[in-house]
């Protein structure tokens, strides 16, 4: 040991100072370093001991069991409803949300000019208010005699639809909640694309169409990719929308995970399960990621 | 001198019509004119160069010329016909960005043959033209599936090269396409693109801040500034008779001295003593003028040896040129005003090592440009 | 050495996990404080509130925490994991003390001397020695009740009458023709009773294998005919609006602050006949509030049992912002003066007796675990 740290000694001052710059450069990350050990891991490590832990009990570390695993994969097991839900919400979010939020990002790009940081701000707003506070009132809007029905019957009109309580609202919520997380990649992607790419593509006779299929699209497609990612990954922990808007139509997977660990105090039951989605999810965005070459899109390659 | 032959000459015999014609061209920006009261006729088949320095409204002319902007004022024609609102996917032009504006995940065949694919050609029909193209600029057949940011700085150049032939435009312009590389590089394309030039027989509309570019390739050059073009002509009569004191700037480092007539003598302003000029380039009758002297046409005068005009002074500096030496000669005194005057020489005609740095310069009447205020 | 660095480690990750939950607690625990100035409540909304807890601040000059939780299961766990260095005081419904917190030694008994006289000032029914205040052999006094109220479900009158909802009863739940036209409040324990007794089955004994089918056949159809499940607000919003004509679980508890708003029209039922204990048709429930068995007990905790126990605190308790309840204490004239008309309609005082005398009182499922698996289950089949 000695005799390597000898071997690798700094030989000159300026060495030294830069080994000693090194030590500093450590010393100032230690304070997040154990932040993030506390804050970060702490909590996942928590959480994957009593998913082996008894059921319904708090032996954690002190039992070792794959009951939990076994019952979620059990096929009388109705839990993976609740999974295929929360994936086919995170899906049409996803999907939804692409097709609202490309124009938004190309406007804010390329059409709003100096008024593109104002809509910016105004799609950030709301972010600034709780979640829970923007559904509730999006639950007055809907509800029976609420803003909407109530105006259409003051205008005259037969009331509005009946679209409280059910899946087609919760989709509605969580495209509304996951909007900006969607827009502000991809309006990031839309700004990768070079101006002049788009020019030259026209002068040498593209269409609006194919210029869109041919440059923009592919060029902008890492944002819009981590845009998508995003969002999914967002969309498939969300609760509030199918509680709050949804009144519980569809029980979704991170729903169950509540339940497990509130009325069902069942926590490695909720931890296996947290544990499940996490490694999930995880293998899904690192998939993408490895297939999603984004040196290649970028041409930096 | 620096252009022997009239380039497009032995491709095009046809009488040179226009094919491009401005009038009265402008182009506002908010209350700021870019580019005012143009008028050109681009021949049919020439290479013309517009030079500018930075700001001079060149890149604005050639986005009105591509279709990427429209005029405020006045008409762009080709061949008879208004173009001024039709947009750059339906003009017979093609433009060859500074930034070349290649596309980064498409590979060099598909880059080529871009324009091909818009028209809905199929895959071997592209291939096959995309490979005679790359043939043409010079590329290897084996990049048509390389990755075209892969390639060199000289590569990408042939790529938005055969890119834009690939199109079969009119005309071609070029925005600065060489700006960014090497100047060894930069002069083999140079050459390159004057074959290919003469080898197309197309019309190329070219903008560069660089002069000696401009020297090198053109047909014509049109002379940018502030917005407006300043002089047109062909690259002799931009260096031989430059309208102005800024075009003979422009064209490359000159001597300039200020003079004032003083009855039937011209005395020098920063320098004393009394000078001979030529006529001033519209025979117009002057009270102050500029004589601009190429350092090229100054020389050393021996003991007893003549010229129009001399100065003594003392070389307190010289620069290697290559081929050819410059010498900072300073002039004039002190008190009575003092300037540093270039001298150009060939290797040939140095002087000589031990040479005393005290000269005489001297230069004659007919090489020296006499321009107005 | 290995064992007990182990084991610390160990304790350390389990205090770690239960602060996971605490959150906003964290380290006001620590049992090596001196704690004369610090008192942590656990509880049920209502003591948590800032009318309630503002007055004993100012009063003992002391930092007074209170978390709500909205499930008792959830509260005992969290002593369960290792919080009982955190709080002082536990509220929870009536038979978690002597049944299970005692037991499990998660709650020490009150000095008897100290507090019995308390109960002499109460609603008759709570007179000395009340039930669910004494461990089984009746020997300790584990807590003070206070709230208490009837929970079955909830109507709005000027849809389904007050008449044929009380003698209609829970096979409301069962008509097809209202199906689509009833909430759900979320409040799982609750749903498991309520289901137990729409399928005509007594909650609060062990169940046959076909009991159990009967219930799972009653928790689908019940939760697939839900307009909506959800929070007590969510309740109240949908009744008003007319999104729901009735919901399941439900009380004074829930309903008291849309009636207190101008909703009296919604109103808490205890239908008069169902299949438990003594063929009653409702249950109710009665909060007792226990001193945590935190070997560093805040002194504070004892002297805010009796802080409540005042007819002004006690009233206060009753209408904490939130809920609105009848206390105990009411049997106090003192403190049965000081509610107003209005307050005595929102928590149907006119009834109450008689509500709570058809009403057997909260107890726990033998079987909760499997019947709550069987629930879960079934909710996720409404989508």
């Amino acid at each position: 040991m000695a005799d390597i740290a000898l071997a690798r000694a700094p030989e000159t001052a300026r060495q030294v100072r830069q080994a000693r710059m090194l030590s500093v450069g450590a010393r100032c990350a230690l304070p997040v370093a154990v932040l993030l050990g506390i804050g970060f891991l702490a909590p996942m490590v928590a959480i994957l001991a009593y998913s082996f832990a008894t059921p319904r009990s708090f032996d954690v570390f002190r039992s070792f069991t794959l009951e939990n695993f076994a019952s979620i994969f059990d096929p009388t097991n109705t839990v993976w409803l609740s999974f295929a839900w929360s994936v086919g919400f995170a899906l049409f979010t996803v999907a939804i949300l692409a097709v609202i939020a490309y124009p938004i990002a190309y406007g804010l790009n390329a059409v709003f000019g100096r008024w593109a940081g104002f809509i910016s701000v105004l799609f950030v707003f709301p972010l600034f208010v709780s979640e829970n506070v923007r559904l509730y009132g999006w639950v007055l809007f809907f509800i029976k005699n609420g803003v909407l029905d109530g105006t259409l019957k003051w205008l005259g009109l037969p009331g509005g639809p009946e679209v409280l309580y059910t899946p087609g609202v919760t989709l509605f919520g969580m495209a509304y909640t996951y909007l900006p997380f969607m827009l502000f990649p991809m309006t990031l992607g839309l700004a990768l694309v070079p101006r002049d790419l788009v020019d030259a593509a026209r002068d040498l006779g593209a269409g609006r169409l194919f210029i869109w299929r041919e440059i923009e699209l592919p060029l902008a497609m890492p944002g819009i990719l981590i845009g998508m990612l995003l969002t999914f990954v967002l969309a498939i922990g969300a609760t509030a929308e199918a509680k709050i808007l949804g009144g519980q139509s569809i029980i979704v997977i991170s729903h169950d995970i509540e339940i497990a660990f509130t009325y069902s105090q069942n926590w490695p039951l909720g931890s296996a399960l947290a544990v499940v989605v996490s490694v999930f999810i995880a293998a899904l965005t690192l998939t993408a990621l490895s297939k999603l070459d984004l040196d290649r899109m970028l041409g930096r390659r | 001198m620096l252009q022997t032959l009239p380039a497009a000459s032995t491709a095009v015999e046809a009488p040179r019509l226009p094919i491009l014609q401005l009038v009265g061209v402008r182009k506002m920006f908010g209350g700021f004119a870019a580019v005012e009261g143009i008028d050109l006729d681009v021949r049919e088949g020439e290479f013309l160069t517009i030079v500018g320095p930075s700001g001079s409204g060149k890149t604005t002319l050639l986005r009105m010329l591509a279709g990427m902007d429209t005029p405020s004022e006045g008409n762009i024609t080709l061949r008879g016909e208004l173009i001024n609102d039709v947009p750059p996917n339906k003009r017979p032009t093609c433009l060859v960005f500074q930034s070349l504006a290649l596309f980064p995940h498409k590979s060099v065949g598909e880059n080529i043959a871009f324009a091909l694919k818009v028209k809905g050609a199929d895959a071997a029909t592209r291939k096959k033209r995309a490979l005679e193209l790359m043939r043409i600029v010079r590329l290897p057949d084996n990049y048509h599936d390389k990755n075209v940011m892969k390639c060199s700085g000289g590569e990408r150049q042939r790529v938005a090269l055969a890119r834009a032939f690939a199109y079969d435009p009119e005309v071609l312009f070029f925005d600065e396409p060489l700006s960014a590389l090497d100047y060894k590089l930069k002069k083999a394309l140079e050459k390159e693109l004057k074959d290919l030039h003469r080898e197309t027989g197309k019309t190329f509309i070219y903008i560069t801040h660089s002069l000696e570019e401009a020297m090198v390739m053109s047909d014509r050059i049109g002379v940018m500034r502030a917005g407006r073009l300043v002089q047109v002509g062909t690259p002799e009569e931009i260096y031989g008779a430059p309208v102005d004191r800024f075009v003979s700037e422009f064209v490359g480092e000159v001597n300039t001295l200020k003079m004032k007539r003083v009855g039937q003598q011209w005395q020098g302003v920063d320098v004393p003593g009394t000078f001979t000029l030529g006529s001033p380039q519209n025979g117009a009758v002057l009270d102050e003028a500029f004589v601009v002297i190429r350092p090229e046409y100054m020389r050393f005068l021996a003991a007893g040896e003549r010229a129009d005009n001399q100065l003594k002074g003392t070389v307190y500096n010289e620069y290697s040129l290559g081929s050819r030496i410059q010498y900072q000669v300073r002039v004039g005194s002190k008190d009575a005003g003092e300037k540093v005057m270039l001298v150009e020489l060939s290797r040939a005609r140095a002087l000589p090592p031990g040479a005393s740095r005290e000269v005489t310069i001297g230069w004659d009447a007919a090489d020296a440009f006499t321009l107005g205020s | 050495m290995a064992g007990i660095s182990r084991r610390s480690m160990l304790q350390g990750m389990a205090a770690g996990a239960g602060a996971l939950a605490a959150g906003p607690l964290l380290g006001t625990g620590s049992a090596f404080a001196a704690r004369e100035k610090e008192l942590n409540i656990l509880c049920w909304e209502g003591y948590n509130s800032a009318q309630v807890l503002d007055p004993f601040r100012e009063k003992t000059g002391a930092t007074v925490k209170a978390e709500s939780l909205t499930n008792d299961p959830t509260m005992i766990n969290r002593l369960r994991a290792g919080e009982t260095n955190t709080w002082d005081l536990i509220n929870v419904n009536n038979p978690w003390a002597r049944k299970v917190m005692l037991p499990e030694k998660l709650i020490k008994p009150l000095p008897k001397a100290e507090f019995e006289p308390f109960f002499a000032q109460m609603l008759p029914e709570f007179k000395w020695p009340y039930k669910w205040a004494m461990s089984e052999d009746g020997a300790d006094l584990l807590g003070m009740v206070q709230r208490f109220g009837p929970y079955s479900f909830v109507v709005n009158t000027d849809k389904v009458s007050r008449k044929t909802a009380e003698e209609t009863g829970w096979d409301l739940f069962n008509d097809p023709a209202l199906a689509g036209k009833y909430g759900i409040l979320e409040s799982d324990d609750w749903n498991v009773f309520n289901i137990f007794i729409v399928a005509g089955i007594d909650p609060f004994k062990v169940h046959t294998p076909d009991e159990l089918a009967k219930f799972e056949e009653t928790a689908k159809r019940v939760f697939k005919g839900a307009k909506l499940i959800g929070d007590i607000a969510s309740m109240n919003q949908a009744l008003i609006s007319g999104e729901i004509d009735l919901h399941l679980t439900g009380g004074t508890y829930s309903v008291s602050p849309a009636r207190a708003d101008g909703h009296p029209n919604l109103r808490a039922i205890t239908p008069l006949k169902g299949p438990l204990a003594g063929g009653k048709g409702g249950i109710s429930w009665i909060e007792v509030t226990s001193t945590v068995n935190n070997p560093n007990l805040s002194p504070l905790a004892l002297e805010f049992l009796k802080y409540v126990q005042a007819p002004e605190v006690a009233h206060t308790v009753a209408f904490a912002e939130g809920t609105f309840n009848p206390v105990a204490q009411m049997g106090n004239k003192a403190c049965f003066d000081l509610f107003t008309k209005e307050e005595l309609d929102a928590i149907q005082w006119d009834s109450l007796e008689e509500e709570m005398a058809r009403s057997v009182e909260y107890d726990i499922v033998p079987d909760y675990d499997k019947a709550l698996d069987i629930m879960n289950a079934a909710k996720r089949l409404r989508g």
